[in-house]
């Protein structure tokens, strides 16, 4: 309302007034076309050289450089005096302040996010449930596309209170796979076996070598776990090579994996449950011959 | 045919079916019309086979459930070559003993690096229809997981002189040169060989690169790797059959020798 009293109405009517409401036109018309024409050629200049990050904050920040110098620009044609819109914007932030705290803390957050660079654009990241790959580094949030293919917007308060997983951060990474097998089984035999696995596998990477330790006595098996790097693209091929080379190898080899088993007693230890078999008497006997 | 007529063009007509072998890989050319079909084709056993043979006509594609790939050639263009060129990505070479150099020594080493063939069509301005390794090498990290570099990995009996066993026509011989200057002994456990700055040049037995030499200063320097820009002289050798993939200055300075464990850990 203060804003609005500083605009004289009766000069819109006036020669004077019709060329401001056509510059401001000629402003807006041109001016935004012009900056968007502007960041896409930057955009599209700096992206060969800079890494989709870098890009897209030199492109947002031309955009939104121009974007307060053109609204400046019209505010002025609009008979707008900057020293009282400068005065004003002190007594509105104050207000706008406590009104938008959240977005405040999402902008400052996403500065933190911005210097700190846990991840970048393209990164593949897991927040709480959601994993997926980041469209974009905003300033009130960060965009992911997750593995299904839904946008998912976070804001970047919650991403600096909660843990962030960054999957692709590094070139390589570690598959591990846990795997029971009978307790009548030989571990060295298995052991073998799964190395071997891993040296035919195409996906696997020679170094960092596999690796397979043996965790535990489970309840139902001999409880391994087996390790093999990977390059983080191939990850599915990895995964679904490797799973069933496991399956066919083991059953090839005879090596059995257990399912959970369970033995019931009858109060002795040693004895077997007694078992009776009652015949069925309403059965008829098949005659012979 | 000779050693080095496998690398020669050959004429294929429409309707006509060419076989090629090189080492445990066969390749298969068809020509359809205005279409070239490739398929390859992996033998069994593959590090005993040792046969070559270039582009020959045959009368039926005799092998099925081949994967082939088809290229818009043009009518006109009834030439195909297929020619040798080194992996795509640097190759680390585990020597089947650990060599060890004491300081101030050197030595030469023959590497035997599996070669790639690029297969093209046409005469004057041959036309790259695809690449294909002769034997898959598995792939193998050098460096630590955090930076480094993904490689092929090869065994090797890194060889100290060129004997005169049979020639195998998918590999190519690489002369390694390594000096140690450092105050310790260098332990050669694998060694980085970055063969997509080499050139492949056709011998009268051999396939050969142009030669490397890698000035070892030390597990906490960089190690100085000079590629040889003349021929290798261990043998008469011909023309060259491929440039290098990303031709390089002469000397570069690059971790190369690994003699250091990575660590799985947990």
């Amino acid at each position: 309302m203060f804003l609005l009293g500083e605009i004289d109405f009766s000069k819109l009517v006036t020669v004077e007034g019709i060329g401001s409401v056509i510059r401001v036109i000629v402003l807006v018309g041109l001016g935004f076309p012009l900056l968007l024409f502007i960041c896409t050629v930057v955009g599209k200049a700096v992206q060969k050289r800079f890494t989709p990050q870098v890009s897209m904050l030199i492109r947002k920040g031309i955009f939104y450089f121009g974007s307060i110098v053109l609204i400046i620009s019209v505010l002025y044609q609009m008979g707008f005096k900057l020293t009282a819109l400068l005065g004003a914007a002190g007594i509105a932030g104050i207000a706008i302040g406590f009104a938008s705290q959240t977005s405040v803390s999402n902008i400052i957050s996403g500065l933190f996010l911005i210097s700190e660079k846990p991840f970048e654009v393209g990164d593949l990241i897991k927040v709480d449930d959601t994993k997926g790959t980041i469209l974009s580094i905003d300033l009130l949030s960060v965009k992911l596309r997750t593995l299904d293919n839904q946008l998912v917007r976070i804001p970047n308060e919650s991403l600096i209170k909660n843990q962030v997983t960054n999957i692709t951060r590094f070139p390589i990474r570690r598959f591990d796979i846990n795997i029971g097998v009978a307790y009548k089984e030989d571990v060295s035999k298995v052991r073998n076996v799964l190395l071997d696995i891993a040296k035919n596998n195409p996906y696997c990477l020679d170094e960092p070598e596999p690796l397979v330790l043996f965790l535990n006595f489970g309840d139902s098996a001999l409880e391994f776990l087996f390790a093999v790097w990977f390059v983080k693209t191939d990850f599915f091929k990895l995964r679904n090579s490797i799973m069933q080379e496991i399956k066919e190898r083991f059953d090839a080899e005879g090596i059995e994996i257990p399912f959970p088993h369970q033995t019931l007693y009858t109060g002795s230890v040693t004895e077997p449950f007694p078992v009776h078999i009652v015949p069925d008497k309403t059965r008829k006997p098949k005659p012979r011959g | 045919m000779g050693v080095l007529d496998i690398w020669n063009r050959s004429n294929i007509g429409s309707g006509e079916i060419l076989r090629s072998q090189i080492g445990p890989l066969l390749l298969w050319f068809r020509k359809i019309e205005d279409e070239l079909h490739v398929a390859f084709e992996r033998l069994p056993d593959p590090d005993t086979i040792v046969d070559a043979t270039g582009p020959v006509a045959v009368n039926v594609v005799e092998s099925e459930g081949l994967d082939w790939g088809r290229w818009i050639v043009g009518a006109e263009t009834n030439v195909v070559q297929v020619l040798p060129i080194m992996p795509d990505r640097p190759v680390v070479v585990h020597p089947e003993l650990p060599v060890k150099i004491p300081t101030g020594h050197k030595a030469l080493f023959f590497v035997s690096i599996p070669i790639w063939l690029r297969v093209l069509a046409g005469e004057k301005k041959p036309i790259e229809l695809c690449e294909v390794p002769v034997l898959i090498l598995s792939n193998t990290w050098f460096g630590d997981t955090m930076s480094g570099e993904l490689c092929y990995s090869l065994r090797s009996r890194a060889r100290r002189q060129i004997t005169d066993s049979e020639p195998n026509p998918s590999r190519t011989i690489c002369p390694v040169k390594i000096r140690n200057t450092s105050p310790k002994q260098l332990n050669v456990e694998r060694l980085c060989v970055h063969v997509e700055h080499l050139k492949t040049y056709s011998g009268g037995k051999n396939l050969w690169t142009n030669g490397i030499t890698i000035t070892f200063r030390g597990e906490e320097q960089v190690s100085k790797i000079e590629y040889s820009s003349n021929p290798p002289a261990f043998e008469p050798v011909g023309e060259i059959l491929s440039e290098a993939r990303t031709p390089v200055k002469e000397t570069i300075l690059k971790r190369s020798i690994g003699s250091f464990k990575l660590f799985s850990g947990i």
